[in-house]
């Protein structure tokens, strides 16, 4: 795209105005948080939400409970639970996704060291996750610095640390979660198919709207804080 | 009901729940079920393990016998669902042990939640390819039985016609399918709001009208909720639909136009189907989606004019096409021609067009090898790693080696698929042949690939040479300069009949270029093979044998005149003489005829061979054969009669002379000229011995007749008369 005449650089109270002066629906936002809560399953905030706001969560909110008690098993380090209630509730989505069968099984590893049962977790690494390194140098990567932790005294202090951080849990809960949206009929009574939160979808849009100013060196008033929408005034060269 | 809560993926160390199986405690089998269930999901280690400890049996009779609770039922299905997805070993274990029939058996069950397991155990085993998928229509009614299912629920929408696409193999059971109702059925789950029951209703539909005029005119008249099929498969087409969607929408309207339901003019061919395909072959797409775009697109436009003309210069498809050829992973070329000048001279007789059997685009009855099919039904779309680990590569591969030999399988079929859309776009029209060939580096892309470790890019390599030999200006440059007869001799020798064809009648063009370049092809056993193919079968091969042959006699040495007659083989041209394909018959006159050009070749011929050759035209003129025939024959006798001895095989058979005089009182104008202008060069007068000729015929009346054709209101008859009277000296 080419431009006939140069453009000043907008100023930020200038960029500020013109986003006061865009008007979002309150329906429209409820919908977003609504959708939010549910797709993580925050059952009972949701529940709290459609009282006060009176916005409809688009699936009936009992068939939230399987997904968050699996959440919570993740979360918990009980991953064995967790794979059950997940081939009970989608008995083909771990044969489909092995990559994240093999995530789960690792995040089993991973307990079973951070518990101290060292030879356990050595056989089980031999027996069971072993097959997953044979075929993909990713996952043998991966597998490899999970067996690594075992090489410290202190594992949480090893540069492998990360595994055993709760983040770790939540990232293999957060993609379970997912598969196991994208395995339910997505059927979320607006026709469409893409895989809630829709709020993910806003916010990554902004950060591609940003990429494309960057790439064509405009300078504008940038958002470089998401989780605050902090703006910051356009730099000046 | 929570799952027991006993470690499950410490297998091999307790054996003991699969005992448990056995247990008559419904309870305890269930148990064992459900762990022995979660044992084996995801890993294919462990499902081989249990498949060797022997529990399918076990679990195929639960599910089939008459006591088992339906929840056990349930468990043991889903159970043999996941085992199902392991490596081709584990499938085949299970189909030998006859799991198809028994959950075909199942499908008449009361139980929904039982049939709906079931169908998506069974379509899990017909993804593969020894599955026996005909079974599917071993009871007439369980087709219309498994359209009724489809209402159940979404996952008896996914799963029945995925079955249905993998069962969809041949005419037969394209017509049974639409006799059952799945045209209507399927029209109507288009329109599911879910992606994933519309991607296998498309697949399913495309199975269904591959060249099958019958299906595909049902199709294309059938509707649902006032749009017809035709329009919903547009409207999955548009740009904003995922690229899969629009590629299955594509292939379906391809094959229905293809198979004579939609026609070539349509505004659905023109402006939506073909430019989408196009679209689809650019850079940013995924290879195997250029693959199979690159090849509908040969199909779709492989005999229509327009349609060429249209792609060729629709949204820079040739460059697009051509980058195909530079997929990394290919194996790099190693020579660097410049192409040559351009020729002049007059232009030779047009170059030969035998017709060849259409090729099927990318297997599209095998699903297995759809990658609508590889995306969608063994794995959920998700990252790649995941993809390797379902595929379960060789054991003792690195997975660097397995990546390597992928790469190249890649290049090899865009290569192919290239080679296919350009084979058809040059197909009729000179300037699109210019286009492409002025290509960067084509011709040494087309040179490398008739040498190629595929046979498919072989195939596909020699069909492009073909439709580009078609050009009478590019016979006379660039296939001279690019030596391609040299990798395509090398073909021919010992090549499958698809091949075969394709080569010869790429050779049979070639050898129109009366050039030096004729020699080194003669060198490299060219007349051998030639006439082998005219003792093939197949009538095609024949033909082109005897056609090249014809052409390599144009004008030819009189070496090679004598290699050909002689390496053929008198008993052979008779034999061809009487071949039930009269184009056959045509060229192997046409042989005789350019065997029988320029005075001496004549004499020598005729001093070898003559008494043989008479025969074989008499054989001609007495057979019951049309006017076109019995001209070349005709015209065979006339060159006889041009040469100098040779003449005398003519004078010397009464037989003959009759036969002639009768000609040229025939019916048939082109007849007469033809007996005429043989009696022109019998009578011509500035040769020896004229004068007891003209004599001899004269006494056979044949002045007389001349006389009395001169009135004639044809022109050229008349000028040959004139031309054949003027000679007769004063009497």
């Amino acid at each position: 795209m080419s431009y006939t005449e140069k453009h000043e650089s907008i100023t930020k109270d200038d960029w500020m105005s013109r986003l006061e002066g865009l008007h979002i629906q309150r329906a429209d936002m409820n919908k977003l948080i609504m959708n939010y809560l549910v797709t993580e399953g925050f059952k009972e905030a949701a529940e709290k939400f459609q009282q006060e706001s009176g916005a409809k969560p688009s699936v009936d909110l009992d068939s939230l409970d399987d997904r968050i008690r699996i959440r919570d098993a993740v979360q918990g380090g009980r991953v064995q639970e967790a794979t059950a209630l997940v081939n009970h509730l989608h008995p083909e989505l771990l044969d489909n996704d092995r990559y994240l069968y093999f995530h789960l099984q690792q995040l089993h590893l991973i307990e079973l060291i951070r518990a101290g049962r060292v030879e356990e977790a050595l056989r089980f690494a031999q027996e069971q996750l072993s097959e997953a390194g044979e075929s993909d140098p990713t996952v043998l990567a991966e597998l490899e610095r999970t067996l690594a932790l075992l090489a410290f005294e202190e594992p949480d202090k090893s540069p492998f640390a990360d595994l055993l951080h709760p983040t770790h849990r939540q990232k293999v809960a957060s993609e379970l979660n997912a598969a196991i949206l994208r395995a339910e009929n997505c059927d979320w009574g607006d026709g469409s198919s893409t895989p809630p939160p829709r709020l993910t979808g806003l916010l990554k849009l902004i950060l591609w709207a940003q990429e494309e100013l960057d790439r064509k060196k405009i300078k504008y008033p940038r958002m470089s804080i998401l989780a605050s929408a902090v703006i910051d005034p356009p730099t000046s060269k | 009901m929570m799952p027991v809560m006993e470690p499950i993926m410490e297998v091999e160390s307790s054996r003991s729940y699969i005992d448990e199986l056995y247990s008559p405690d419904a309870a305890r089998c269930m148990d064992a079920i459900v762990r022995l269930k979660n044992s084996v999901i995801g890993s294919n280690r462990q499902k081989g393990s249990v498949i060797q400890q022997g529990v399918v049996p076990r679990l195929l009779q639960l599910l089939g016998d008459n006591v088992s609770s339906n929840n056990i039922k349930i468990e043991a299905t889903i159970t043999l669902g996941s085992l199902a997805k392991g490596t081709e070993e584990h499938v085949k274990a299970l189909v030998d042990m006859g799991i198809v029939t028994l959950l075909i058996n199942t499908l008449g069950s009361d139980d929904q939640k039982l049939v709906e397991v079931c169908l998506c155990c069974l379509r899990t085993v017909f993804q593969s390819p020894c599955a026996p998928v005909e079974l599917i229509y071993d009871d007439p009614s369980l087709v219309t039985h498994l359209l009724n299912l489809l209402s159940h629920s979404v996952s008896n929408q996914v799963c029945i016609t995925t079955v249905l696409t993998a069962a969809c193999k041949n005419p037969e059971n394209q017509n049974a399918l639409c006799e059952q109702g799945a045209v209507p059925a399927l029209a109507a789950l288009l329109c599911s709001p879910h992606y994933k029951v519309q991607m296998p209703s498309l697949s399913c539909l495309a199975n269904m009208c591959f060249q099958n005029s019958n299906v595909s005119s049902v199709v294309s008249t059938s509707s649902y909720g006032g749009k017809s099929v035709p329009d919903l498969l547009v409207t999955l087409m548009a740009r904003d639909k995922p690229s899969e969607m629009q590629m299955g929408a594509a292939r379906c309207l391809t094959y229905m136009h293809r198979a004579g339901a939609i026609s070539a003019e349509d505004t659905k061919i023109l402006y939506k189907t073909l430019p989408c395909l196009v679209r689809l072959c650019k850079k940013d797409r995924p290879p195997g989606e250029r693959v199979l775009a690159a090849e509908t697109l040969a199909y779709l436009t492989e005999v229509d004019t327009e349609l060429q003309r249209l792609a060729s210069i629709s949204n820079h498809l040739v460059p697009t096409l051509a980058e195909f050829l530079r997929h990394p992973g290919a194996r790099g070329l190693t020579t660097n021609n410049n192409n040559g000048a351009d020729g002049t001279a007059s232009s030779p007789p047009p170059p030969s067009s035998s017709s060849i059997p259409p090729p099927p685009p990318a297997a599209p009855l095998d699903p297995s090898s759809d990658p609508l099919a590889v995306h969608h039904f063994s794995s959920l779309p998700s990252s790649p790693p995941s993809s390797f680990l379902m595929s379960g590569s060789p054991a003792g591969m690195t997975a660097t080696a397995a990546n390597a030999i992928r790469l190249e399988k890649e290049a090899q079929d865009m290569k192919q698929a290239a080679f296919r859309a350009f084979a058809s776009l040059g197909a009729n029209d000179e300037d699109i042949r210019k286009k492409i060939i002025d290509t960067d580096n084509l011709m040494e892309h087309i040179v490398a690939g008739l040498q190629d470790s595929s046979p498919k890019v072989r195939l596909a390599a020699v069909r492009c040479l073909h439709s580009l030999s078609r050009s009478v200006q590019q016979l006379r440059t660039t296939f001279q300069d690019h030596s391609v007869w040299r990798p395509l001799m090398q073909l021919l020798q010992g090549a499958g009949e698809d091949v075969l064809s394709v080569a010869s009648s790429t050779l049979c063009n070639l050898l129109l270029e009366f050039s030096p370049s004729k020699e080194p092809i003669l060198e490299s056993g060219a007349i051998d093979l030639l006439c082998q193919l005219t003792r093939r079968k197949d009538p095609a091969l024949r033909l082109n044998g005897i056609w090249a042959l014809m052409n390599m006699a144009f004008q030819a040495e009189q070496k090679i005149k004598s290699q050909i007659l002689n390496t053929l083989g008198t008993d052979q041209i008779f034999r061809l003489l009487s071949d039930p394909k009269v184009n056959v018959l045509m060229k192997t006159l046409g042989l005789l005829r350019n065997l029988l050009s320029t005075k001496p070749h004549i004499d020598h011929i005729m001093s070898l061979h003559g008494n043989q050759i008479m025969q074989a035209v008499i054989l001609i003129l007495e057979g019951n054969h049309g006017a076109e025939v019995k001209e070349q024959a005709l015209c065979i006798l006339a060159n006889i009669a041009d040469g100098d001895s040779a003449k005398e095989f003519i004078m010397s058979n009464e037989d003959v002379l009759k036969k002639l005089t009768n000609y040229m009182m025939h019916s048939s104008v082109r007849l007469q000229i033809a007996a005429i202008f043989c009696i022109s060069n019998l009578v011509w007068k500035e040769e020896g011995g004229a004068a007891e000729r003209q004599a001899r015929l004269r006494d056979m009346g044949v002045y007389k007749l001349l006389q009395q054709l001169i009135v004639t209101n044809d022109t050229m008859l008349f000028d040959k008369v004139k031309t054949a009277m003027t000679q007769f000296s004063e009497s």
